[in-house]
C-alpha cells in the first residue's frame, strides 16, 4: 500500500524506509536503518526527483503512482546516481516510458556504466545554473562536484525555495512516518547518525562542500529536501552550522577522544589512567573507545566532532596494531585535519606503535602533538604514572588555552 | 598586425648605430687584439641613456621598451660583440633582479646610479660546480644576525671588475636545494670581495669577464633582495629576460657578418662577375637574410610579450636558442664567402666569427634551452630518484630531531674544546651541579657509562666528569644489570629510568633503541665513543670520536671549576629544533574525483616534477586520476 506524505503544496515525499538493511555502503553499520528520499512534483508536468535503493523498490513505485493518481510522468531529475538512489530507474522507464530524463552529462556517463537502459529515454543534459520550467514551478540546476560523487548536482526550486540536496544534508536512520526534522528531537535522536553519515561518506570532501554551500549562500532556501533524512522546514541554520563545522574540519566541541589498541589490557589500562588524571583536572568531556571493539565509522564521527584525539597502541609485528592502524588509514582517507593529538606507545621488545602512528598523523593537515609521547614497556610500569599526569597536564593546559 | 618596429624604434636605432659606427667600429681590432673594456665608450652610452632603457625614468632610466633595448644590443653587436654584451650584462642581468625584485630604498639607493651609466652592473651566478644546475650552488650566505657572512667563488661573471655593483646568489639555508638560495646585492670594494685576473677568452674580447672571490665579506640584511630562498627565482627571471638581450647579441653579431660578407661579395669579381652573382653564393645569402629575419622576429616578440607582461620564459628561449645557433652559421657562412682573406686577424668577419660562438654558450647553453622550451611543451621531466628504492629513511633517530654535530677531526684537545664552547653557548652552567647520587628522573644533568668504558676501574673516570660535570651517574642496562658496576636504579633506559634534564653525556654507549627511547627528552644529548658508526651519534647533539680514556680525562679538565654551587631548580632547556613545517601553499582538488595536486609532490607520471606549480603544469595536463582537465580543480590555502 503507497505511504506518501506531501512536503509543500504541489510536492510530495515518496520515498520509503529500510529498517533490514544491517551493513550502508556494505560496510557502515546500521541499528535504526536507513530512508531512500525521492519525491514527486505535480506542476502542469509532473516531475520525479530521483528515485530509490531496489531494496524499497516496491514501496516507491507504489508511492509514485499514487501521487500521479493516473498522470503521466513527464520528467525524472537524477541529481544523483549513485545505486542507492538510482536503483529504480530502471522501473520507472518501464512503467513511464515517455519519461525525459534531466541531469548532467557525467551523470548520464555514469547512468550508462551502470547499465540503465536509457537508450530509449530523451536525456536533458544540464549545466551549472541553466534553469528549466515545469509550468509554475521553475527550477535552477547547481552542480555539486564531488558531493561526494563527480557528477552531482543539486536543484532548487526558484518559486518556493525548495532545495534538493541530493546526499548533502543527509542522514542514516529511517523516518519512521515523521518525514520532517522538526517532527523529531534531532539535536538528541539525529545528530550522532548525521555526523557519522556526513563524515564517513562526504567528509573527505570538505572544500568542495564548501564550494557548495558558499553557492547555496545566495539562495533563500525554505526546505531542504535531502535524499537519506529528514526534510528541513525549521532551524535550518542548526543543520548548517554542523555542516560549516564538519566541511572545515573545525571541532564542534572541545573534548579528548581516547582510542586504545590492547592486547591484553595493558594499554587500556594506561588509557584508563589517563582518562582519570584528566577528569582530577576537570576535563570530562571525554570519550574512551576500543579500536579493537568499535566500528571505525563511529570513530571517525566522534573524531570530526571532539578536539583532541589520544592514541594508545601496542606495537603488533614491528607495525602498528592493524585495528589502529586501519583508524589511521581512514583518517587519512576522510582528510581528517586540525586535531590536537597525543600519544601512548606499549611494546614488550621493539616499541615501534608511537613512533610509527605519529608518521601517519603527520600525513594529516594541520594536525598539532600535544606532551610527550608515553612509552611502555609491557604496560604501565611505576615510572609510567607521572607521565600520564604530564600528559595530561599538556593536554588541559591546551583545553584552558582555547577558552 | 605587421610585424613592424615604429619610427621611434628606427630612429633610436640610428642614433646607436652612428654612435657604434662613429666610436666603436674603428677601435673594435685593438680592443679585441688587447682584450681592452671599452671604459670610455660606455660612459658615452651613459651620457646617450642607454644604459638603462627598459627602466623607468623616476630611477633615471629612458623609460623605453623591451624592444628598444633589444635593439641597442642588437646595434652595438653588429659592430662589436663584446660592446653588446656589457650593455646586455648590465642591463638585463646586473640592473633588472633590482628593479624587479628590489624594495623601495634598494631601488632608490642603486638604480639611478645604474640606469644612468655611472655605475656598471654585473651578475653572479655560476660557480665552478653550479652551471646549468643551480642546485649545486656551494658559495654560502650566513645570517650572522645583522648581516651575511659572504663566501664562495663566481666563476665567467660578464662586466666582473668593471662592474660596481653585483646581484650575487648564495646559499642561506643549505640541505633543501633550490629553494635554500637567496639573492645579495654586493658592491665592488668591500672586505673580502676580490677579483681574479680577465680571462683569456676565444670570442667577445672587449668585454670584461673574471671570477669572483668572497672571503667573509659582510653583506648589511638590507641588501638581501627579496626574501630568503628567493633567489632562484630571482635568478631564472633574470635569465629569462637576459635571454632577449643575448639573442640580440647574437643577432647583432650574424647581422654585422652577414653586412660585411654581402658588401664583400658584390665587390669581389670570380669568373669575370661578382661572386654574388655565383648561385652557391647567392642562396648563401638568402639563407643567411632568411635566418636573420626569423632570429629577428622571434626576438622582437619575445620583447613585446615581455613588455606587455605576457608570458615570454618560452619565447625567450627559443629567440636565444635560435639566434645563436644561426649566429654561428650565418657569421660561418660569411667567413666562407670571404674566403682566405676572412681567415686573418684584423677582418671583422673572423672576430664576428668567434665572438658568435659564446652565445650558443652562456645565459644558459643552448642545450638548456631546449631543456626549458621543452618543459614549457611537455611540463618538468620527474627529476630522478636519488635515494636508492625502498621505504622512506625516517627523517629523525629515536631521540627525534637533533643537531648532530660529530666532531672526528683534530686532536683530542681541539675536540674536547670544541664541545666545551657549544655547551657552554647552549647555556649550560657548569659552576653549578648536583649530588652524584640524584635519582635519574630528578637529574638536571647525567653523565652516563656504557660498556665501552671497559673495565671496573675506568668508572672513575665517568665519577671524575660527573664531578667535573656537576652532572648525577647513569649508565646503559649491561653497565648496571651485567657488569653491576652502578646500581640497577642507576641505568637509563626504556625499562629503566628516564632522564628529562638538559644535558647527559653518553661515554662509551653505543645506543641501543631500549636506550634512546629513555633519553629522548634530554635537551641535549653529548655521545663519546670510538665506534664512528654507533647509533648514539645519529641520536646526538654533539658527539666525539675517540677513545673514553683519552676524551673523558681532557674533558673532565676542561669543565673542572672546582667545588660546584649547588644548582637552582631546574629550568628546563628548550630544545631549539622546530619539526620541519610545510610551507603553506594552494593545493588543487579535482572536482572529478577529489585528488589533491600538491606542488610539493608534483605529479611525476604526468610529467611534473616535485615544485611545479599548478599554473605550471601544462595546458594539456588532466587529473591523473581521473582526466578532468585543470580548469576542473578548485583550490585551498594549507
Amino acid at each position: 500500500m503507497y505511504n506518501y506524505r506531501k512536503v509543500t503544496d504541489d510536492l510530495y515525499w515518496v520515498g520509503a524506509d529500510d529498517h533490514r538493511l544491517s551493513l550502508f555502503e556494505n560496510i557502515h553499520p546500521l541499528y535504526h536503518g536507513v530512508s531512500y528520499n525521492a519525491y514527486v512534483l505535480l506542476d502542469e508536468k509532473s516531475v520525479l526527483f530521483d528515485t530509490a535503493d531496489w531494496a524499497v523498490g516496491r514501496q516507491f513505485i507504489e508511492n509514485v503512482a499514487a501521487v500521479l493518481d493516473g498522470r503521466p510522468l513527464d520528467f525524472m531529475v537524477i541529481n544523483h546516481v549513485e545505486p542507492d538512489h538510482a536503483a529504480s530507474i530502471g522501473e520507472i522507464l518501464l512503467r513511464w516510458p515517455d519519461v525525459k530524463i534531466i541531469t548532467t552529462a557525467k551523470a548520464v556517463l555514469i547512468l550508462r556504466q551502470f547499465g540503465f537502459a536509457i537508450d530509449q529515454t530523451e536525456i536533458i543534459e544540464v549545466d551549472e545554473g541553466d534553469t528549466f520550467s515545469f509550468g509554475a514551478h521553475e527550477v535552477a540546476f547547481v552542480k555539486a562536484p564531488m558531493v561526494h560523487w563527480p557528477e552531482a548536482m543539486v536543484t532548487y526550486d526558484t518559486t518556493n525555495g525548495v532545495l534538493f540536496s541530493a546526499d548533502a544534508f543527509g542522514s542514516f536512520r529511517s523516518l519512521d512516518g515523521k518525514i520532517f526534522a522538526d517532527e523529531h528531537d534531532f539535536a538528541i535522536d539525529w545528530i550522532d547518525d548525521a555526523r557519522r553519515y556526513y563524515t564517513n561518506i562526504v567528509g573527505k570532501y570538505g572544500p568542495q562542500v564548501m564550494a557548495l554551500l558558499n553557492k547555496a549562500s545566495g539562495l533563500n532556501i525554505r526546505y531542504i529536501c535531502p535524499l537519506h533524512g529528514p526534510v528541513w522546514r525549521k532551524d535550518i541554520n542548526y543543520i548548517l552550522d554542523k555542516y560549516i563545522h564538519w566541511a572545515t574540519y573545525d571541532p564542534e566541541e572541545q573534548g579528548v577522544m581516547i582510542v586504545y589498541a590492547s592486547m591484553y589490557g595493558n594499554t587500556e589500562n594506561a588509557a584508563e589512567i589517563l582518562a582519570a588524571k584528566l577528569a582530577e583536572r576537570g576535563v570530562t568531556n571525554t570519550r574512551l573507545y576500543d579500536v579493537s571493539g568499535t566500528h571505525v565509522s563511529y570513530l571517525i564521527s566522534d573524531l570530526f566532532k571532539y578536539s583532541h584525539l589520544v592514541l594508545a597502541s601496542v606495537t603488533y609485528n614491528l607495525g602498528i596494531f592493524p585495528p589502529m592502524h586501519n583508524f589511521l588509514t581512514d583518517m587519512q582517507s576522510l582528510n581528517l585535519q586540525n586535531r590536537k593529538v597525543a600519544i601512548i606507545e606499549n611494546g614488550s621488545w621493539a616499541i615501534r606503535s608511537g613512533t610509527l602512528m605519529k608518521q601517519q598523523i603527520e600525513k594529516l593537515k594541520h594536525m598539532e602533538f600535544i606532551g610527550d609521547t608515553v612509552t611502555m614497556a609491557s604496560g604501565p610500569q611505576t615510572q609510567t604514572v607521572p607521565e600520564l599526569e604530564l600528559l595530561a597536564d599538556a593536554i588541559a593546559a591546551s583545553f584552558t588555552a582555547e577558552e | 598586425m605587421m610585424f613592424q618596429t615604429t619610427p621611434a624604434h628606427e630612429e633610436l636605432r640610428a642614433r646607436i648605430r652612428a654612435f657604434a659606427e662613429a666610436e666603436i667600429k674603428p677601435i673594435a681590432f685593438s680592443l679585441d687584439q688587447e682584450n681592452k673594456f671599452p671604459r670610455e665608450q660606455v660612459e658615452m652610452l651613459g651620457q646617450m641613456g642607454l644604459m638603462g632603457i627598459p627602466y623607468e625614468k623616476e630611477y633615471e632610466g629612458a623609460g623605453l621598451d623591451v624592444l628598444s633595448y633589444a635593439i641597442a644590443v642588437e646595434e652595438l653587436s653588429r659592430v662589436d660583440g663584446g660592446a653588446g654584451v656589457i650593455l646586455s650584462a648590465h642591463t638585463s642581468l646586473g640592473t633588472y633582479p633590482i628593479a624587479a625584485f628590489g624594495n623601495a630604498e634598494q631601488k632608490a639607493k642603486y638604480l639611478p646610479d645604474l640606469c644612468s651609466g655611472r655605475k656598471i652592473g654585473a651578475f653572479g651566478l655560476t660557480e665552478p660546480n653550479a652551471g646549468s644546475d643551480a642546485g649545486g650552488t656551494e658559495t654560502t650566505a650566513v645570517d650572522m644576525g645583522d648581516y651575511y657572512l659572504l663566501n664562495g667563488t663566481k666563476i665567467f661573471i660578464t662586466n666582473g671588475g668593471e662592474a660596481d655593483t653585483y646581484v650575487v646568489f648564495a646559499v642561506t639555508t643549505p640541505g633543501i636545494g633550490t629553494r635554500g638560495i637567496s639573492a645579495l646585492i654586493v658592491e665592488k670594494g668591500w672586505d673580502g670581495f676580490t677579483f681574479e685576473e680577465h680571462y683569456d677568452k676565444l670570442g667577445i674580447r672587449s668585454s670584461a669577464t673574471c671570477q669572483l672571490n668572497f672571503n667573509d665579506v659582510h653583506v648589511p640584511k638590507e641588501n638581501l633582495l627579496g626574501r630568503e630562498g628567493m633567489g632562484f627565482k630571482i635568478a631564472m627571471s633574470t635569465l629569462d629576460g637576459g635571454r632577449i638581450g643575448i639573442a640580440s647579441q647574437a643577432l647583432g653579431i650574424a647581422q654585422g657578418a652577414y653586412e660585411e660578407a654581402l658588401a664583400y661579395s658584390k665587390e669581389r669579381i670570380q669568373f669575370g662577375k661578382p661572386i654574388c652573382q655565383q648561385q652557391s653564393i647567392a642562396f648563401k645569402l638568402a639563407d643567411m637574410a632568411t635566418k636573420l629575419r626569423t632570429a629577428r622576429l622571434l626576438i622582437y616578440s619575445a620583447a613585446e610579450l615581455k613588455q606587455e607582461h605576457a608570458p615570454y620564459g618560452m619565447e625567450a628561449a627559443m629567440a636565444k636558442m635560435y639566434a645563436s645557433d644561426i649566429a654561428r652559421d650565418v657569421t660561418d657562412e660569411a667567413l666562407q664567402i670571404f674566403g682566405g682573406s676572412g681567415y686573418l686577424k684584423g677582418m671583422a668577419v673572423e672576430r664576428f666569427y668567434r665572438d658568435a660562438k659564446i652565445t650558443m654558450i652562456y645565459e644558459g647553453t643552448n642545450e638548456v634551452q631546449r631543456v626549458v622550451i621543452s618543459s614549457y611543451i611537455l611540463g618538468k621531466a620527474a627529476k630522478e630518484e636519488k635515494r636508492p628504492a625502498g621505504p622512506a629513511v625516517p627523517k629523525y633517530g629515536e631521540t627525534g630531531p637533533r643537531k648532530k654535530m660529530i666532531l672526528k677531526d683534530g686532536t683530542a684537545a681541539e675536540k674536547v674544546d670544541k664541545l666545551v664552547a657549544a655547551l657552554t653557548a647552549e647555556g649550560i652552567d657548569f659552576s653549578v651541579g648536583i649530588p652524584a647520587d640524584t635519582p635519574i628522573v630528578e637529574a638536571e644533568r647525567v653523565v652516563s657509562a656504557g660498556q665501552g668504558i671497559g673495565s671496573r676501574e675506568n668508572m672513575k673516570l665517568i665519577e671524575d666528569l660527573a664531578a667535573a660535570a656537576g652532572a648525577a651517574i647513569g649508565s646503559s642496562r649491561p653497565v648496571a644489570e651485567t657488569l653491576k658496576y652502578v646500581p640497577i636504579d642507576r641505568f637509563v633506559g626504556m625499562s629503566g629510568q628516564k632522564f628529562r634534564g638538559n644535558l647527559y653525556i653518553a661515554c662509551g654507549i653505543s645506543g641501543a633503541i631500549q636506550h634512546l627511547k629513555g633519553i629522548k627528552d634530554a635537551s641535549v644529548i653529548v655521545a663519546v665513543n670510538i665506534n664512528p658508526n654507533a647509533p648514539i651519534f645519529k641520536n646526538c647533539d654533539y658527539g666525539i670520536v675517540g677513545d673514553v680514556n683519552e676524551i673523558l680525562p681532557l674533558l673532565t679538565a676542561a669543565l673542572d671549576t672546582g667545588e660546584k654551587a649547588p644548582a637552582p631548580p631546574m629550568v628546563k632547556l628548550k630544545r631549539d629544533i622546530p619539526a620541519e613545517k610545510l610551507p603553506p601553499r594552494k593545493l588543487y582538488i579535482c572536482n572529478g574525483c577529489g585528488y589533491e595536486y600538491d606542488l610539493l609532490k608534483g605529479d611525476p607520471e604526468g610529467g611534473a616534477a616535485p615544485g611545479v606549480p599548478f599554473e605550471g603544469l601544462p595546458a594539456e595536463w588532466t587529473c591523473p586520476h581521473c582526466g578532468e582537465s585543470k580548469d576542473g580543480f578548485i583550490d585551498i590555502e594549507v
